[in-house]
């Protein structure tokens, strides 16, 4: 991935540092709940899946008793007997909830079945085959129940299994973009800090070098100058001034035009 | 008049009686039923099927077979061949032979008011009834809107209006319970048919009254069983008893009174004939209550070819197509089902 470790534009100063130091630690904190929660989600993933193995199984054999229980009613009560309950019906007596179950943060939809109204359909095959056909109900209720319990297994795994690809998409992503870029952003940061720090240091050096040769300068000016003071008031004293005979003297190293030789 | 049957008797119904003869030995034997339960799959069953009486009316299905396309052409053979004799038929052999599709035909007027009463579509019922069961004006049931309508419109021209009338007052229609309808309908079928027959006399009336006895009993034996624990009183119970048969009155008067299995069962050993089925089962059973009474039943149909001479044996042969029908029916689900170790529970044999 290209500029995989790239850093953020920032300008770089202190309080630069200090916010991205403690999006770091935001970061850190995040990666480290996400990976939790993402190992709770797969723990109950295998579990799901474990039951759903376990049921289809037995959803197999369920349909299977059901399926002969009803040829079982055919035989006896005559073959019309499935258009005869058929048509008696008017309501389904058997229906399906759905409620939200929260698990370890994600809301899974689990479904479960209750009876709504009795069926009047007690003295169906009264003559002939009524136990056959009421056994042939409850098979079918049992199948019911394993149909439901099914569903609602199959629905939590795929919205586990949603769940589990984006916390882990998030995980993955905090890991190997996110926090390496905070951190890039913040050694670049303290870089350009330390640098600034460095040019900061070497101009105070800088000037004061400066200083100190301009005191010595003006140290050494004023001694000679001192000097000369002192030459000239003890030369005045000696009825000399030494200013002028070096005034003369060096008028003197001048031509004169008037002198001929 | 018992006795002077030979004489007379092939003047109108021979040629039928023959017929009938016919049809019963195309009917599938024990071998026929072994190898189809030898069977891996549905297509293994047509085959067999295509060598029997079937064939013609299989050979043209397209593969993946159904199991209710099997049971379907199945009882379309059976209606043609009733068809067939119907339209051969006299008096009185022709309202014999149309006496016996009353029941079906209860079953199919009571689908319909169901279904109208839950606003499902005629067409949609019609294809769902019994063909043996259709009459003409079947398809006007749906019209109605009230029992009582349904009554005077409809149910006044068919051959069912005297059941109604007799049993059932148009207040009772309306709230009645769509089960006990159909069962005190077919009650009333019941002592009609036996009275029909009894008036027939001769061997007629002593064989079919035989059956129709058994019919009866066997009725009250599963009515009471099945309404053991649900909200059907003993008067209304009693109710559903037909006025005849072996268990009349006093063995209703027991069977009304029992509040489980062991108690029906106690009463039913009074009986001889029954004894012996209920010998069958053990104690606190009664899955293959239905079972034993199918074995009993076919028997009793198979006892009615032994002689000559009277409409039993049109009545027999029905019966025992139902019961082939059935067997058919098992056996292909359990096949189709993979449920091969569970075929041979529910196979009546008929030979």
């Amino acid at each position: 991935m290209s500029g995989q470790s790239q850093r953020l534009n920032v300008v770089p100063t202190v309080t630069m540092l200090g916010v991205m130091k403690a999006r770091l630690i935001g970061a850190t904190r995040g990666h480290a709940l996400l990976k939790k929660k993402s190992d709770a989600l797969t723990v109950q993933f295998r579990q799901i899946l474990k039951k759903i193995v376990s049921t289809k199984e037995s959803m197999g054999d369920i349909m299977k008793t059901s399926s002969f229980a009803l040829t079982e009613a055919k035989y006896v009560a005559g073959e019309n007997i499935k258009h005869i309950v058929l048509e008696n019906v008017q309501n389904a007596s058997l229906k399906v909830r759905s409620r939200q179950e929260n698990v370890a943060g994600v809301k899974l939809p689990k479904f479960e079945y209750f009876s709504d109204g009795e069926t009047k359909n007690d003295l169906t095959g009264l003559a002939r085959g009524g136990q056959q056909v009421q056994q042939c109900r409850a098979a079918y209720v049992k199948a019911i129940e394993v149909l439901v319990e099914l569903a609602s297994l199959q629905t939590s795994f795929l919205t586990l299994d949603e769940a589990i690809k984006t916390t882990n998409r998030r995980v993955n992503a905090l890991e190997n973009v996110v926090k390496p870029r905070l951190e890039n952003t913040i050694n670049y940061i303290k870089g350009e800090l330390d640098e600034l720090e460095r040019e900061d240091f070497f101009r105070l050096k800088k000037i004061q070098g400066y200083k100190k040769r301009e005191i010595e300068r003006q140290q050494l000016a004023a001694k000679q100058f001192a000097e000369e003071q002192f030459a000239e008031k003890v030369s005045l004293q000696k009825g000399i001034s030494i200013n002028l005979a070096h005034n003369f003297l060096s008028a003197a190293m001048q031509k004169d035009e008037d002198i001929i030789f | 008049m018992y006795g002077f049957e030979a004489m007379t008797f092939n003047v109108h119904s021979g040629y039928l009686e023959a017929i009938v003869r016919g049809y019963r030995s195309g009917l599938l034997t024990a071998a026929d039923y072994n190898n189809l339960c030898q069977c891996e799959t549905l297509d293994d069953i047509k085959m067999h099927l295509s060598a029997t009486e079937y064939g013609p009316y299989l050979q043209n299905e397209p593969s993946p077979l159904h199991t209710t396309t099997i049971v379907e052409k199945c009882t379309l053979k059976l209606v043609d061949e009733y068809k067939h004799m119907l339209c051969q038929a006299t008096e009185p052999l022709s309202t014999f032979l149309e006496y016996i599709t009353y029941g079906h035909m209860i079953d199919n007027v009571v689908l319909i008011v169901t279904g109208t009463l839950h606003e499902r579509d005629v067409q949609e019922l019609l294809e769902k009834c019994h063909p043996l069961g259709m009459f003409d004006s079947i398809a006007t049931l749906a019209v109605a809107q009230n029992m009582r309508e349904l009554y005077r419109l409809v149910l006044v021209d068919t051959p069912l209006a005297p059941y109604f009338s007799e049993c059932i007052t148009s207040e009772d229609l309306d709230d009645m319970n769509i089960e006990i309808m159909r069962n005190t309908l077919y009650k009333a079928y019941l002592e009609d048919f036996y009275r029909f027959c009894k008036k027939l006399g001769g061997a007629t009336a002593e064989i079919m009254s035989d059956l129709l006895s058994f019919e009866a009993d066997r009725r009250a034996v599963n009515i009471t069983i099945n309404s053991i624990g649900t909200e059907l009183t003993r008067e209304d119970r009693k109710n559903l008893y037909s006025s005849f048969g072996l268990l009349y009155p006093y063995g209703h008067e027991e069977l009304a009174a029992c509040e489980d299995i062991d108690q029906v069962r106690a009463v039913m050993e009074k009986y001889p004939p029954y004894q012996s089925i209920f010998s069958k089962l053990s104690y606190g059973e009664s899955q293959m209550l239905d079972k034993a009474f199918y074995e009993e039943e076919v028997k009793r149909l198979c006892l009615s070819f032994e002689q000559q001479f009277h409409f039993g044996v049109f009545f027999a042969y029905m019966r025992l197509k139902e019961q082939e029908i059935r067997n058919l029916m098992w056996i292909s689900e359990c096949v189709a089902q993979n449920q091969k170790s569970r075929v041979h529970d529910s196979v009546v044999f008929i030979f």
